[in-house]
């Protein structure tokens, strides 16, 4: 028997019962239509993520003081203050794959220019900073080296905060009042946007580290040490040497925990993904269970309509049909009402995906990858489904079938 | 084998067995059709003569014994092999004319086709489904429903669905038991035409003048063949229908056109 007259024959099956054609493709409508929405959501948290996580910059360690890891008090990243200038300078003159260290100081405080005033944080930072992050100046330029050695009075302000104390003004050349030590802007970052925690990375004054720990803060450890390597090979043995170097320099005895903890940006990025991946998971589970669920009443629907149809089968078992033409035809049946389903399914899916991104702001991510297994599992869902009642209807007797009442 | 014989059984047996009980349904019968006969087979109703038919029409197969149908051993048959006969050489004609519901005369008449290998595109089977409708005076109707057809019209697209793939034999079972008087004669004379050109029918009945139309009568009773004889007054239905339209001349029934028994295939 050919396949394309069954089609047909299937087809015409299917439109002969319309309303209940509909109603079951819409079982595994709305379960693609949900498993493409929610793996859509999934997914563009997880890219708004990783995207976050690369704007960290390239090939990036960041070393924090204090560690996560100790007993007794643990402190947190940055709370303990055992990273000190000279290790910086350590890293930069002894690990031979570093290309760039920022040591970096953080506080927030209020900086006031004119009769403006707004609460920002402040960034102190070596003049690698704006390389290690790949955070380019959208107008006027970086501060130097020589700024930084010489403690000068010179900031970079982020877009947030510019439009904040000088709205459509231009700021660069301007005073900046910071705990009342008059900076001077000279440049403007590109904006970045949020970060993955939600804090704006635009409202910003990133000023030499030297400033700001004379000038500003206080204090004489550091916060942090931002380190880029020059290629990604050698971050791992990057990571080791840092960690021994450091110890050595804080005198640490083997067996006793670090003071301080290094990560990778790849550890982070995988940290911070793990959730979103956990979420499209799960929400693709649930709307797996849908899916499974609209397969379920496609097995009703064909096994009412193999009953139903009985007389019919007996009469294409009496004009020559065999066991296998049978079969094939409730197959096709069940196939192209999961297909078909998973078709609308899909856009429906990406419609509301699209939705959710207008109307609610949440990142979606369709994929072909998605679309393609949504699609293929939906046929799949027909297939496993519909095999059963195809082959009840394929093992009838065809002389009892044509005297069923 | 003789020379001309379509059908031939020889000693046939057929024995259903519900749970212990062996139930005989047909006891021992052998039969010969000759190619070209018009066979009604008759008898009470247990008689056999329904599993024989089954038999006939490869539907089922002889606990022992042998078919030969067209010279070929047909009782070892797998279900796959028996379609496949069923589909090449024989055409069945039901009581209740079994079409399929809410589909066009035109897609039941070209059913057999769909199954065995035709290799006919979709406008060769429409033409071929067309023709053989026009051959049974259904021209014009291909479109319609079964839903819209009068019980004999409904018939004869069974007709046209069981001539369509031009099988060796025409099994009918009961094909005027749900048809009035005046149909069922109609019925007839297209049985009597297409078996003047030469199609073998073999025809289920208990009503006698019904089985007056067909050249010989076998008789059924108790699984055994009690009686196998020609008929020697003959009913013509063609010429009946001839007297009948001069005699009463009914208003044709809604929807149904005048009789129309020239077979023209």
């Amino acid at each position: 028997m050919r396949i394309a007259p069954t089609f047909h024959v299937a087809y015409r099956a299917l439109r002969r019962n319309k309303m209940r054609s509909v109603l079951t493709a819409l079982g595994i409508i709305i379960g693609v239509g949900a498993v493409i929405a929610m793996v859509g959501i999934g997914n563009g948290a997880k890219a708004q993520v990783e995207a976050q996580i690369a704007s960290l910059g390239q090939n990036v360690i960041l070393i924090f003081s204090g560690s996560t890891t100790s007993s007794g008090i643990r402190t947190g990243w940055g709370g303990a203050g055992t990273l000190k200038i000279e290790d910086a300078e350590a890293i930069r003159r002894e690990v031979p794959s570093v290309i760039g260290v920022s040591e970096e100081v953080v506080s927030t405080t209020q900086a006031a220019a004119g009769n403006q005033n707004w609460f920002t944080r402040i960034f102190g930072e070596s003049a690698d900073y704006f390389d290690i992050r790949q955070w380019p100046l959208s107008d006027g330029a970086p501060f130097t080296p020589q700024d930084v050695r010489s403690a000068n009075k010179v900031c970079v302000i982020g877009r947030t905060t510019a439009t904040q104390i000088y709205g459509n003004e231009n700021p660069i050349g301007q005073i900046l009042r910071i705990k009342n030590v008059p900076f001077t802007i000279t440049g403007v970052l590109t904006p970045k946007g949020l970060s993955p925690q939600g804090v704006d990375q635009d409202d910003i004054v990133v000023m030499p580290y030297t400033s700001a720990m004379k000038r500003v803060i206080g204090g004489t450890t550091l916060r942090n040490i931002n380190v880029q390597i020059d290629d990604p090979a050698q971050i791992a043995p990057a990571q080791q040497q840092i960690i021994s170097l450091l110890r050595q320099r804080h005198n640490i005895r083997p067996g006793r925990d670090d003071d301080f903890t290094v990560r990778t940006q790849q550890e982070i990025a995988e940290a911070a993904t793990a959730t979103s991946r956990v979420m499209t998971v799960l929400l693709g589970a649930i709307a797996g269970v849908s899916l499974v669920v609209g397969g379920i009443g496609i097995m009703n629907i064909m096994l009412v309509s193999v009953t139903e149809r009985t007389r019919e089968i007996g009469v294409r078992m009496a004009v020559g049909a065999r066991g296998t033409d049978i079969l094939t035809q409730f197959l096709i049946e069940a196939v192209t009402l999961s297909s078909v389903g998973g078709l609308i399914g899909i856009i429906c899916g990406i419609g509301a995906s699209s939705v959710l991104s207008i109307y609610a702001h949440w990142p979606t991510l369709i994929s072909i990858g998605s679309i393609a297994i949504a699609f293929l599992f939906s046929a799949a869902v027909g297939v496993f489904f519909g095999f059963y009642p195809a082959r009840k209807a394929a093992a009838l007797d065809p002389i009892e079938a044509l005297r069923y009442e | 084998m003789k020379n001309g014989a379509l059908v031939r059984l020889v000693d046939v047996h057929k024995t259903y067995r519900t749970g212990e009980m062996e139930v005989p349904a047909v006891c021992g019968v052998s039969l010969e059709i000759k190619r070209g006969e018009f066979v009604a087979l008759m008898g009470a109703s247990g008689s056999g003569k329904s599993t024989l038919m089954n038999i006939l029409g490869c539907l089922d197969r002889p606990t022992t014994g042998s078919y030969f149908l067209d010279a070929a051993d047909v009782s070892g048959l797998n279900r796959d092999q028996l379609a496949d006969v069923r589909n090449r050489k024989i055409g069945f004609v039901f009581q209740n004319f079994n079409l399929l519901p809410r589909t066009s005369a035109r897609e039941n008449a070209e059913l057999p086709l769909i199954y065995g290998a035709h290799g006919l595109s979709h406008s060769q089977l429409c033409e071929k489904a067309d023709r053989v409708l026009s051959s049974v005076g259904l021209a014009g109707r291909e479109d319609h429903h079964s839903s819209q057809l009068s019980g004999g019209q409904q018939q004869r697209v069974a007709i046209a669905r069981a001539l369509i793939n031009d099988p060796e034999m025409l099994l009918a079972d009961e094909p005027t038991g749900n048809l009035d008087s005046r149909t069922s004669v109609e019925i007839m004379a297209i049985f009597q035409q297409l078996n003047e050109r030469g199609i073998t029918i073999v025809m289920v009945t208990h009503e006698q003048d019904i089985a007056a139309y067909a050249q010989r009568n076998v008789i059924m009773r108790d699984g055994v063949i009690l009686d196998d004889h020609l008929v020697t007054q003959r009913f013509e239905a063609a010429a009946q229908i001839q007297q009948n339209g001069r005699a009463r001349p009914e208003p044709a029934r809604r929807g149904e056109g005048a009789p129309d028994t020239h077979v023209t295939m």
